[in-house]
């Protein structure tokens, strides 16, 4: 009997193995010829594998998507995604959120750029104008709503980000573009060279500037910005063992209004990377990186950073049907506040450690269930450790079709926002920091539905519900002052679904749709005085319509329509924008496109109070493209 | 209840299978996106119309010294059109007839003979392609190169000019390298 499970369990990992490529064999010929010729051959079912069997909400944009939508930078990138709520604030600053809570200083989101994570200690939170990469070097997006945080730790509470460039040696070659529009222009390029003895390098810079925003009334708001960037990435060897080196430098400035000075924004980051297979199922990965980022808002604040991170993953099977993975990290970041008449951070200088480890298993408990539960144990400078368990379970009923559960625990660790802002700059303070300021908790289940029926229609659909506590508010701390505190509970639910339909070789339509409900209340004995509008301010649904089209070979045409729901407090009324773009091919190395953004519209507010906001305006955007 | 030992023992047993089909996997992928190419170059390539139409109206593909890309690409033009016809792969032996076909690959198998082959069908509307290294100057007008796990190819215009063939800028875009000769 024992004897004979040997031969019996070969042919099962035999069939496993070839099961998946079979399922691609059609699909392969529906891509196009920029899809084929990106296609990695040696993970073409792991890799397709991977992401069809992901038990998270999980959605990949593809260069050739950032490409064929027009966009000139990250959040407009973002917006493809249809798990994640985008708004703009003005010309250069987005709120970015998943499952709620969006802000202006949004916190519960993790992003990454190639391994480095770009969200500042400050507040959790990303300010978007100073993060920018090549677009056309983008391999591809993949953002996850939901808890990543055993993965990627504390502040991966609803969500991650991780933005993935190309390797050098996908890059070799010339680049150059230039474009311009009634709101923005900018010029871009790069040279990839290919390496003697292999491997290859390349550098790019690029330079924006965009114009003034508008208020509803029309009247101009002076904040003018500019942004020039540049940077190199290096690759090196193959599959077994490959070594990675970039690194970025950017310098900018935005106006401020009508109150003053120019605010300044500048930094540079080098990251090295290597990736061993050490055998078939093993593999190991170690990531140094350093980056260092200055701000200068006169009548503010100003700030400067730097920031040094170490991390180590190994992953191998441990046993028969256990793949494990493990590792550990260390960042530690000095941050350095110049404070202002109207707000100080207190100590002004500060030395912030964080450390990590995480242990994952990834079972198979039958043919086709899995079983992945894993641990994080993460200290921070404020809470000390934190403890981010995760349970995922993956059943696969056919080879075309998964479903997926997952229980997580994620928590956003004290920024130095929560603990170290006072109000004004000099005492006597309104506000004294938030000495007592604990980690907010979110406690999350998650229920999804992948399926690829047929080779052209493929969807996805997930559901959620959070219990979020110690969320935070600002509590009275007598005598005329207040304090910050964490004493917001509440729940979210909701549901994300997305689908992609092939209607023929040459056009695709894509939909997406999210609900959300948000139920937050401030616990009896808080003396809070911002309300849970401070908590986020969210739209209860988002639907997005996308289509592309290649109308000759020469000529491509894509179209974007999206519909996002009310903001509530303060109120922005909801709103449906149009998008289009058309690329025609006009010789092999030369393409031209158009991009129409509010096409129905004159502007359109996103977030903020109808007093103070800017409004969106619609934008033409011409672009040249030169690849010899 | 197998003991650890045992365990182990399969353990030692199966990870050389599984390295095996990781490997056989790899060629596997390569042999379907290559084959995926072929079928996708019939739509950026222009044949004279007078050369459409012979082979009794059917798109024809010769495969030479590479029947595991012959088998894909069978599976893949079966329900699928080049140009609005109906598609046949030919399997090509050494000797073969090389005429009537619209597009020749030829596999790494035939490299010696290359020459040969590609002055048998040189100024005539055959796309030819093939896997390779230096094949462009034997006379190949399209030659896929494996670059970083990926395939790309490279393309030659002038061989594929003397066939009377016009090849799209999109082709041409996605190509590693466009050599004038």
């Amino acid at each position: 009997m024992r004897t004979a499970h040997g031969p019996r369990l070969f042919v099962l990992a035999a069939l496993l193995a070839a099961a998946p490529s079979a399922a691609r064999a059609e699909d392969l010929a529906d891509l196009s010829l920029e899809e084929l010729a990106n296609l990695e051959v040696t993970s073409v079912s792991r890799r397709a594998e991977r992401l069809a069997d992901a038990p998270a909400s999980l959605f990949v944009i593809t260069g050739e998507d950032i490409r064929r939508s027009g966009a000139t930078s990250l959040p407009e990138a973002l917006r493809l995604a249809p798990n994640l709520q985008v708004a703009r604030i003005d010309a250069r600053q987005y709120a970015i959120s998943a499952r709620g809570f969006n802000n202006a200083v949004g916190n519960k989101l993790l992003v990454l750029i190639d391994g480095r994570t770009i969200y500042t200690p400050l507040f959790s939170g990303v300010f978007w104008d100073a993060q920018d990469t090549l677009l056309e070097d983008i391999e591809r997006i993949e953002v996850i709503s939901g808890p990543g945080a055993t993965q990627w730790g504390a502040n991966a509470v609803n969500g991650v980000i991780n933005v993935i460039t190309r390797r050098a040696t996908g890059t070799v070659g010339t680049v150059a573009e230039a474009g311009f529009g009634n709101l923005e222009r900018g010029v871009a390029a790069r040279q990839g060279f290919a390496l003697e003895g292999g491997g290859a390098v390349r550098v790019y810079g690029k330079f924006f500037e965009g114009q003034h925003g508008v208020r509803a009334n029309g009247a101009a708001v002076p904040d003018e910005w500019h942004n020039g960037q540049a940077g190199f990435r290096g690759d090196w060897g193959a599959a077994a063992s490959q070594f990675t080196l970039q690194g970025d430098a950017y310098r900018g400035s935005d106006q401020q209004g009508t109150t003053g000075a120019d605010a300044h924004f500048s930094g540079a980051n080098v990251l090295a990377r290597w990736n061993r297979q050490l055998a078939a199922t093993e593999r190991l990965q170690l990531q140094a990186y350093i980056d260092n980022t200055t701000r200068d808002v006169p009548g503010s604040f100003g700030e400067r950073l730097d920031t040094l991170d170490l991390d180590l993953q190994h992953g191998f099977q441990a046993l028969p049907g256990h793949a494990l993975t493990w590792g550990g990290g260390h960042r530690r970041s000095y941050d350095h506040v110049t404070n202002s008449a109207t707000l100080a951070f207190l100590p002004a200088s500060k030395t912030l450690k964080w450390t990590n480890a995480f242990l994952q298993d990834e079972i198979t408990l039958q043919e086709r269930l899995r079983l992945t539960l894993g641990a994080k144990m993460e200290s921070n400078p404020y809470t000390g450790w934190e403890f981010l368990p995760s349970l995922r379970l993956a059943w696969k009923p056919e080879p075309s079709e998964l479903v997926w559960g997952a229980l997580s625990r994620a928590v956003r660790a004290p920024s130095r926002l929560d603990r170290e802002l006072f109000a004004p700059g000099q005492p006597p303070f309104f506000l004294a920091g938030g000495p007592d300021f604990r980690s907010e908790i979110a406690k999350v289940f998650e229920l999804g539905y992948r399926a690829q029926p047929s080779a052209r229609l493929s969807y996805s659909v997930t559901g959620f519900y959070a219990i979020y506590d110690h969320l935070r508010t600002v509590e009275p701390a007598g005598a005329g002052t207040f304090v910050l505190g964490n004493k917001m509970e509440g729940k979210t639910r909701g549901l994300e679904s997305w689908g992609t339909y092939q209607v023929s070789r040459a056009w695709r339509l894509s939909a997406g749709a999210l609900f959300l409900t948000e139920d937050l209340r401030v616990k009896p004995g808080s003396g809070d005085i911002t309300g849970i509008a401070a908590a986020g301010n969210d739209p209860k649904h988002q639907f997005t319509l996308r289509s592309s089209l290649d109308l000759t070979s020469e000529q491509q045409l894509d179209l974007m329509a999206r519909r996002v729901g009310e903001l509530p407090n303060p109120r922005v009324p909801a709103y449906t924008a149009v998008d289009a773009r058309f690329a025609w091919r006009l010789r092999r190395d030369f393409e031209a496109s158009a991009t129409l953004q509010n096409m129905f519209d004159r502007r359109h507010a996103e977030f903020g109070a109808a007093a103070s906001r800017l409004e969106i305006e619609r934008g033409l955007f011409l672009r040249l493209k030169w690849s010899p | 209840m197998v003991s650890v030992t045992r365990r182990l023992l399969l353990l030692a047993l199966l990870l050389p299978a599984l390295s095996a089909i990781a490997q056989s996997a790899g060629r596997e992928a390569e042999v379907k996106i290559k084959a995926a190419f072929l079928y996708k170059f019939g739509d950026f390539v222009e044949w004279p119309p007078s050369a459409l139409e012979r082979s009794g109206g059917r798109f024809t593909i010769g495969v030479l010294g590479a029947d595991d890309i012959a088998a894909e690409l069978e599976r893949v033009v079966a329900e699928r059109t080049i140009k609005g016809r109906p598609v046949s792969v030919r399997r090509i032996r050494r000797g073969d007839s090389l005429a009537n076909l619209h597009m020749l690959f030829v596999g790494r198998s035939e490299s010696l003979r290359l020459g040969e082959i590609m002055s048998a069908t040189d100024g005539q509307p055959v796309l030819t392609v093939t896997e390779t290294e230096n094949a462009l100057a034997s006379g190949s007008m399209i030659n896929f190169i494996a670059v970083d796990d990926k395939v790309r190819f490279d393309v030659a215009l002038a061989p594929a000019g003397r066939g009377q063939l016009k090849i799209s800028a999109r082709l041409l875009a996605v190509a590693r390298k466009v050599v004038a000769a």
